[in-house]
């Protein structure tokens, strides 16, 4: 089964969750998404990440899940732990205030794409979210 | 842990002196395990080391033949100084007791002084760990918000609109905003860290600050604060110091709820000293550990979380204030550390 609407045949260049409970990191990278051609949606912690995705019986469906790691209620870890178990295709990537080495190793160990540390520049964002985006595809393909 | 009865396997020592040989003894012996420290003798009621003694429930004389002939100790150290009571001691001494005198008391004195140093090296090292956990904590705080200003400006090179640009601008302001507050409280507490000396301090007052640091070293979004301050007199101590108390308390309380329940902060009065309790709803202090929790490099955090030396540092502080610290868990109940510090009027001197 394939949870993304993104193919080279469709339109546009695919959906992204972004989860950040700041409202002006969100927004920071609403437009930068936006603006490169992306759909975003929002969610602003874990757990409403987590609904986001699921939403009742029409499983949303994205193409790359942006998940800060320190929030409330529901914290990164823990959605990247359920993102993973229960859409193994969908790249993660992070982004976090944290410049932690070994938290990085650890989360991409679990298979999340790539470690972003905030303020990441635009170019360096897109350029993950671009790979990420391309292995999205060739997952989805194999299937 | 200190021992806290009599015991007869202990050793039981009289301290003569209550300068600061005598002090810095009573200091170390009443923390070590094995050692009864069964009384000290200063002519000078006042002398720090008897004021500590009063404080921590050992009993003072003023004379030390008077407190000698009880014949009580196993070890009578004599650092008085005094060269003419040397050789009364040899006359008018229990004979089981052995006196420690001159130049062997001197060589103890110079051990003391050196664990001191070596004491004051650990808690150099528990700093350094506690402001690395703060420094990932502060640079979350402020990256967020840096984001938010060169993540913004990078747009505003190519927004036109002009609805947009202010709107991106106010976002800007706020940010910039944002991570001068963080470095404004910062420099309050390293200012605060430098400077500090010993003054009246308001332990409710403390515990607010405590909570306000300890935010940067652990996640409190999730954790409900509940105060329950009495109005209690002030004691005495550096600010700096009661802050790394407090600061070391909640930031375990919160690790061991895993970020989540209620943390309850009090002060009360209780048998003329001041007490403050900090309690988790986490799942409490197993029972063959709870007996450790004060033991210097014990941990039960994973290696590179924890140093082991926050508690035993705790400890010590609130020991040298003449103060004393408790904790009680039970499994599933949560955990409750009480630190009762003597009101301002009766608190030794701190050196």
């Amino acid at each position: 089964m394939t949870w993304g609407l993104h193919t080279k045949d469709t339109p546009g260049n695919g959906r992204i969750l972004i989860v950040d409970d700041e409202s002006s990191i969100r927004k920071v990278l609403r437009v930068t998404l936006t603006d490169a051609g992306y759909e975003v949606v929002e969610a602003d912690h874990g757990g409403r990440g987590i609904e986001v995705i699921r939403s009742d019986d029409n499983m949303l469906m994205v193409d790359v899940i942006i998940c800060d790691i320190r929030m409330p209620k529901i914290n990164g870890l823990e959605a990247i732990d359920f993102f993973r178990q229960q859409f193994p295709s969908v790249p993660i990537i992070v982004l976090t205030g944290f410049p932690d080495t070994k938290m990085a190793t650890n989360l991409i160990t679990k298979g999340v794409v790539d470690y972003l540390v905030k303020p990441v520049e635009d170019a360096k964002l897109l350029a993950s979210v671009k790979a990420a985006m391309a292995q999205r595809l060739g997952l989805v393909q194999d299937h | 842990m200190p021992p806290t009865g009599p015991n007869p396997q202990s050793l039981r020592v009289v301290i003569l002196g209550g300068g600061r040989g005598g002090t810095a003894l009573l200091e170390l012996f009443t923390r070590s395990p094995g050692v009864e420290v069964v009384g000290i003798a200063d002519m000078n009621p006042e002398a720090p080391g008897v004021r500590l003694a009063r404080n921590l429930r050992v009993p003072t004389a003023t004379d030390a033949f008077a407190l000698i002939a009880e014949d009580r100790a196993d070890v009578i150290v004599d650092v008085t100084g005094d060269p003419g009571l040397g050789e009364q001691l040899a006359r008018r001494k229990p004979a089981r007791a052995e006196v420690l005198g001159g130049s062997s008391a001197l060589l103890v004195w110079k051990l003391v002084q050196y664990e001191q140093d070596l004491r004051d090296q650990l808690i150099q090292v528990e700093k350094l760990a506690t402001i690395g956990t703060m420094a990932s904590g502060i640079a979350h705080e402020i990256n967020n918000p840096l984001y938010a200003v060169t993540g913004l400006s990078e747009k505003l090179r190519k927004e036109t609109r002009p609805e947009v640009i202010r709107d991106y601008v106010e976002e800007i302001i706020q940010g910039g905003r944002r991570i001068a507050s963080i470095v404004r409280d910062l420099n309050a507490f390293a200012r605060r860290a430098i400077e500090s000396h010993t003054c009246d301090i308001d332990l409710a007052q403390i515990l607010e600050e405590s909570v306000k640091m300890a935010r940067r070293a652990v996640l409190l979004d999730e954790v409900s604060v509940v105060m329950r301050c009495d109005s209690v007199p002030p004691v005495r101590g550096r600010p700096e110091e009661v802050m790394q108390i407090f600061v070391n308390l909640v930031t375990n309380a919160v690790q061991a709820m895993e970020g989540r329940g209620t943390l309850t902060l009090s002060t009360a009065c209780a048998n003329g000293a001041v007490q403050a309790t900090v309690s988790d709803t986490g799942p409490g202090i197993p029972r063959d550990i709870i007996g450790k929790v004060f033991d210097p490099f014990f941990t039960t955090k994973e290696q590179g979380k924890g140093t082991g030396l926050g508690l035993h540092i705790v400890r010590d502080i609130v020991t040298r204030y003449g103060g004393r610290i408790s904790v009680e868990s039970a499994p599933g109940q949560g955990a409750s550390f009480t630190v009762s510090l003597p009101a301002t009027a009766d608190s030794p001197a701190v050196t």
